[in-house]
C-alpha cells in the first residue's frame, strides 16, 4: 500500500552496502551509488544503508529533515558520543569525533562527509597505505581543508582513528583510518 | 467513541479481508507517505523469573510495525501508526490508515468506526466465553478442609 523511496528497499540497501565495502576496500576510489533519494538530503542513500536503531548518529550540520530522523531509526546524539555523524565538508569541524579505545578500537565514529564534488575539483590528495597500489590521487570540491589537519590527529594513534565516507551527488570514497593522505 | 487504544484489537478481530478492501477503497486517491519504513519479523518475550528475578526469553511472537501520513485530495492530513501481532506489513499499514481516518475523521471515519464496533463485539463475546471456561474449570481448594487428612492419626 505504501510506496517506499527505493533508498529504503533491502536490495538497494544491499547493493549500495556492497559498494561501501568496496570504497574502503580501495580508499579514494570513486564509485557510483546505485540509487539517490528522490526527496531529501543526498546522504540519505548511505544514511539508510548503515544506520538501524543499534546505532547512534549525529547531525551537527543540521542537513537532514526532521521527517527523516524516524525514517532512519538511529538514535540521536552528540557528534562526540555518535557511531556517524554526518558533517557538511566546507565548514569547519566543530566536534571532535569518538576515537575507540585500545580494546575496542571498531568503537569509532565514522564521519559521511557531503562534498560538492568527487573526482574533479580544486583539490587532489594524494594516498597511500592499504588497499591502494602506489598511490591513488583524489580529487575533490568543496573539502574544507582543516577536516585534513584534524583527521592526521584523529588517526595518528592506530589503531584508534575514524573512518570517513565522502559522498557527492552520485559518487561516494573512502578514507579508512590506515589510508595516509597528503595534500598535492 | 470507543477508546483510540482498542482500536487496533477490534479490527485484528474481523477477517483481514474486510479490513484491506476497505483501507483500500478508501486510500484511492488520498497520499500515503511513509513515516518510517514498515517492518515485519519477531519480537521477543521478555520475562523474570519470580525466583532469582532473573530475565529470560519466554518466547517469539511475529510482530508488524507501521506508521504513515495521509494526505486527503482536499488537504486534510492525519498520522496513524499501528503495532500488531502479526507477520505481514500491509495488515499493520491497513491498520496504520484506520487509525489515522478514525484520530482525524476523514472521509469513510464512519465505516471504519463501524469495523471497529464489530471487532469490539467479536472480542467481548471471545472474552465472556473464556471466562466461562475459565469458572468451569476453577477448583475450589477449601472444600479439602472439609475432607481432613485422612492419614492423620486420631
Amino acid at each position: 500500500m505504501l510506496k517506499l523511496d527505493p533508498i529504503w528497499q533491502p536490495d538497494i540497501q544491499q547493493a549500495n552496502f556492497r559498494l561501501l565495502l568496496d570504497a574502503m576496500a580501495y580508499p579514494g576510489r570513486c564509485f557510483t551509488l546505485h540509487t539517490v533519494p528522490k526527496e531529501g538530503h543526498i546522504t540519505l542513500s548511505v544514511l539508510a544503508t548503515l544506520l538501524d536503531a543499534e546505532v547512534t548518529f549525529s547531525d551537527p550540520y543540521s542537513l537532514l529533515r526532521t521527517d527523516d530522523w524516524p525514517m532512519l531509526q538511529a538514535k540521536s546524539t552528540s557528534a562526540d558520543k555518535a557511531d556517524y555523524v554526518l558533517c557538511d565538508a566546507s565548514q569547519l569541524p566543530k566536534f571532535s569525533p569518538k576515537l575507540g579505545t585500545l580494546p575496542d578500537p571498531e568503537r569509532s565514529a565514522t564521519l559521511i562527509l557531503m562534498v560538492n564534488n568527487l573526482g574533479q575539483g580544486e583539490q587532489t590528495l594524494k594516498l597511500s597505505g592499504p588497499g591502494i597500489k602506489d598511490t591513488e590521487s583524489l580529487s575533490i570540491d568543496g573539502l574544507n581543508a582543516e577536516w585534513l589537519a584534524k583527521r592526521n590527529d584523529w588517526v595518528c594513534s592506530f589503531p584508534l582513528g575514524v573512518d570517513m565516507i565522502l559522498v557527492d551527488e552520485q559518487h561516494v570514497a573512502a578514507l579508512p583510518r590506515t589510508t595516509k593522505v597528503e595534500v598535492e | 467513541m470507543i477508546q483510540r487504544t482498542a482500536w487496533v484489537s477490534a479490527l485484528k478481530a474481523l477477517p483481514t479481508n474486510n479490513l484491506l478492501s476497505l483501507t483500500t477503497k478508501l486510500s484511492e486517491d488520498w497520499t500515503l507517505r511513509p513515516k518510517s519504513v514498515s517492518q515485519s519479523g519477531l519480537g521477543m518475550m521478555k520475562l523474570k523469573d519470580s525466583a532469582f528475578n532473573e530475565t529470560f526469553y519466554l518466547g517469539e511472537f511475529p510482530l508488524a510495525f507501521a506508521w504513515l501520513e495521509v494526505t486527503t485530495p482536499d488537504g486534510h492530513k492525519a498520522e496513524g501508526a499501528a503495532q500488531v501481532m502479526d507477520d505481514r506489513v500491509e495488515v499493520a499499514e491497513a491498520l496504520a490508515l484506520c487509525d489515522a481516518v478514525l484520530s482525524a475523521q476523514l472521509p469513510g471515519w464512519e465505516q471504519v468506526y463501524n469495523m471497529v464496533e464489530q471487532g469490539v463485539a467479536i472480542n467481548e463475546k471471545a472474552n465472556r466465553e473464556r471466562k466461562m471456561i475459565l469458572a468451569r474449570t476453577r477448583v475450589d481448594f477449601s472444600l479439602l478442609d472439609n475432607v481432613g487428612d485422612e492419614n492423620a492419626e486420631a
